[in-house]
C-alpha cells in the first residue's frame, strides 16, 4: 500500500500559480496597487484607528491588535467568500457527501469568523473586497488544492499572528480561530489522502510572508467593474 | 500549552521534592499533584476568557443561487462549443459603448479535454438571445444578484422581483410596432446617471438586448430601460424599442435593481 504523501504538489497556494490553475495575470485591469491589498488595508486601517470611535472590545485594545485583526478580517473575507462562491455555484453538489459536508461546514465557519470580527472591529472593520477566484471554485479537483493550501495558510498565519496581541482576551479568541482553522487544515488534508499533520511542529508566517503569498495568488482585485457612468445615453429611446 | 505547562511545572515540581529518590507519589499521574488547580500547593492561573466567541455556524440554503454575472476583462471570441477550435460566433468587447466594463451574465461552465475551464455567457450582440462560451481565464470576478426584471409588453408593465418575490411593478412604455421592442432572455449591463439629456429622464439602464430593425443607430441601436419627459404617453407602444418609465419609477426601480440582473422581455 503506498503511504500518504506529506507533501504533495499543488497543495500550496504558491505552488498554484505555478502548475497553471492560476491563469496570466490581470494587471493590465487592476493596476500593480492589487498586489499589495492586504497590506495596504492594514497599514490604512491603522492610521485610522485614532479617529475611529471603535467599540468596547477593541476600545482598550492595543492599535497593533486592532492592526492585526484587520489583516485578519481579510483573511477570512477572502476564505468565506471563497467556500460561499464555491458553493452557490453548484460546484460542491457535484462532490461526495463527505466531502460535500466538509466544503459546506468549513464556509459556515468562515462566514462566523467573519462576522464576529466585523462587529468585534465595528467601524474600524473594512469592506469586503472584490474577488476573481479565477476558477478555482468552479471545479471540484481545483477548488480542493486551493481549500488545503488556504487552510493550511490560515494555520501558518494565527501561529505567527496570535501571540503578537497584547490583548490577553483576544489573544485568546485568536488561539481558539487557530485551533479550529488547524482542524480544517487537517481536515481538508485527510480527504484529499495526504498526511493531516505534516510535522510536529507548525512554521509560524510573518504577516509579510503571507501577504506576498496571497497577492500571489491574484484574487483579490482592489478594483471593482465600473458598472456606472454620466455619460449621455445613447440607446433608441 | 495549559497541559504541557502542567506537566512541565509538575515534572520541575516532582524534581524538586526528590530529586535522587524513587519516584515520589507526587510524579504519579493519579495524585493529586497532577490536579488542575495545583501542582504541590502552587496555585495555577485559571483561563483567560476570549474577548469574543462566533455565533453558530450556518449552512447556506440549498436554494440559495443567485444569478452571476462576469466582467469581461479581455476582447475574446465567443465560441459555439466549449473548446478552442469551434466556430467563432461573436467576439465579446471590453467595454461598452457607454465606456463601463462589459459584463457577461454567466449560465454554466464546462472543462474540456485538455482541462481548460470554458463558461457559458449571455452575449450583448444581435442576433438576440444568443449564447456562447468563453475561456474562463478571459473573465474576472463574479458578481451575484437576485433580482430577475420582467417585462411584460402586452400589459405593458415591468416587474421586478428579488428571490422570486415581487417587490416593484410599474407601467411601461415598449416599441412602436415599425421599432418593436425585442423579445427573450437579457440583463441590465450598465446604469448611467447625471447625463444631461431629457429624453432619457433622471436615469438609464443599458441592457444586453438590441433593437433587430434599427441597427445602424448610433452605438448599436441597444435597449435601454430609462425615465421620460412625456409620462402622459405612457403606458403605450411609444419608443424606438426602449422601456420608458415615469420619472419617479425608473429613480425607484434604480434603488431595487442592481446591474447584472436577468432581464426577460415576453
Amino acid at each position: 500500500m503506498q503511504r500518504p504523501s506529506s507533501n504533495t504538489p499543488g497543495l500550496t497556494l504558491e505552488q498554484l500559480d505555478q502548475d497553471g490553475a492560476i491563469q496570466e495575470g490581470i494587471s493590465e485591469l487592476y493596476g500593480s496597487t492589487r498586489a499589495d491589498f492586504l497590506r495596504k488595508a492594514v497599514l490604512g486601517g491603522g492610521a485610522l484607528i485614532a479617529a475611529l470611535s471603535v467599540p468596547p472590545e477593541v476600545k482598550a485594545a492595543a492599535a497593533s491588535d486592532v492592526r492585526i485583526f484587520q489583516f485578519g478580517l481579510n483573511f477570512e473575507y477572502l476564505q468565506s467568500s471563497f467556500y460561499t462562491e464555491t458553493d452557490r455555484l453548484g460546484t460542491i453538489d457535484a462532490m461526495a457527501p463527505r466531502k460535500a459536508h466538509w466544503a459546506r461546514t468549513l464556509g459556515a465557519h468562515e462566514r462566523a469568523h467573519v462576522a464576529i470580527i466585523k462587529k468585534v472591529l465595528g467601524p474600524a472593520a473594512g469592506k469586503r473586497p472584490f474577488f476573481n477566484f479565477r476558477g478555482n471554485t468552479e471545479t471540484e479537483d481545483r477548488f480542493t488544492r486551493t481549500a488545503v493550501a488556504m487552510e493550511d495558510l490560515t494555520t501558518a498565519l494565527l501561529t505567527g499572528l496570535t501571540p503578537k496581541l497584547q490583548d490577553q482576551g483576544l489573544a485568546a479568541a485568536a488561539f481558539s480561530l487557530m485551533t479550529v482553522e488547524a482542524r480544517h487544515a487537517a481536515w481538508a488534508r485527510h480527504l484529499v489522502g495526504v498526511v493531516p499533520v505534516a510535522s510536529a511542529f507548525d512554521e509560524p508566517k510573518s504577516l509579510d510572508r503571507v501577504d506576498r503569498i496571497v497577492a500571489g495568488t491574484r484574487f483579490i482585485s482592489t478594483l471593482r467593474p465600473r458598472t456606472t457612468t454620466s455619460g449621455d445615453p445613447r440607446f433608441t429611446g | 500549552m495549559l497541559v504541557a505547562s502542567v506537566l512541565v511545572v509538575g515534572l520541575f515540581a516532582s524534581r524538586s521534592a526528590a530529586p535522587h529518590g524513587p519516584p515520589s507519589a507526587a510524579s504519579s499521574p493519579s495524585s493529586k499533584a497532577f490536579r488542575l488547580e495545583s501542582i504541590q500547593g502552587v496555585a495555577l492561573p485559571e483561563p483567560i476568557l476570549p474577548a469574543f466567541v462566533p455565533s453558530t455556524p450556518i449552512l447556506l440554503p440549498v436554494s440559495d443561487r443567485p444569478a452571476r454575472w462576469a466582467l469581461v476583462r479581455v476582447a475574446v471570441p465567443a465560441r459555439s462549443e466549449p473548446r478552442s477550435d469551434s466556430h467563432i460566433v461573436a467576439t465579446v468587447a471590453k467595454r461598452t459603448p457607454e465606456g463601463t466594463s462589459n459584463i457577461v451574465l454567466v449560465l454554466g461552465r464546462k472543462t474540456d479535454k485538455t482541462g481548460r475551464l470554458w463558461i457559458h455567457v449571455r452575449l450583448p450582440v444581435l442576433p438576440n438571445n444568443l449564447t456562447a462560451w468563453v475561456p474562463r481565464s478571459a473573465l474576472g470576478g463574479y458578481g451575484a444578484v437576485r433580482t430577475h426584471l420582467v417585462v411584460d409588453l402586452e400589459r405593458l408593465t415591468a416587474t421586478l422581483y428579488r428571490n422570486r418575490r415581487q417587490i416593484f411593478r410599474a407601467d411601461i412604455g415598449g416599441g412602436q410596432d415599425a421599432w418593436p421592442t425585442p423579445k427573450g432572455h437579457f440583463y441590465i449591463r450598465n446604469k448611467l446617471t447625471g447625463y444631461s439629456s431629457p429624453t432619457y429622464g433622471p436615469l438609464a439602464f443599458g441592457t444586453s438586448a438590441r433593437s433587430d430593425v434599427l441597427t445602424d443607430w448610433p452605438a448599436g441601436g441597444y435597449i435601454g430601460i430609462h425615465g421620460t419627459d412625456r409620462p402622459e404617453l405612457l403606458p403605450g407602444r411609444v419608443s424606438h424599442g426602449c422601456i420608458r418609465l415615469r420619472n419617479a419609477d425608473i429613480l425607484r426601480l434604480a434603488q431595487l435593481m442592481p446591474v447584472g440582473t436577468p432581464l426577460t422581455i415576453r
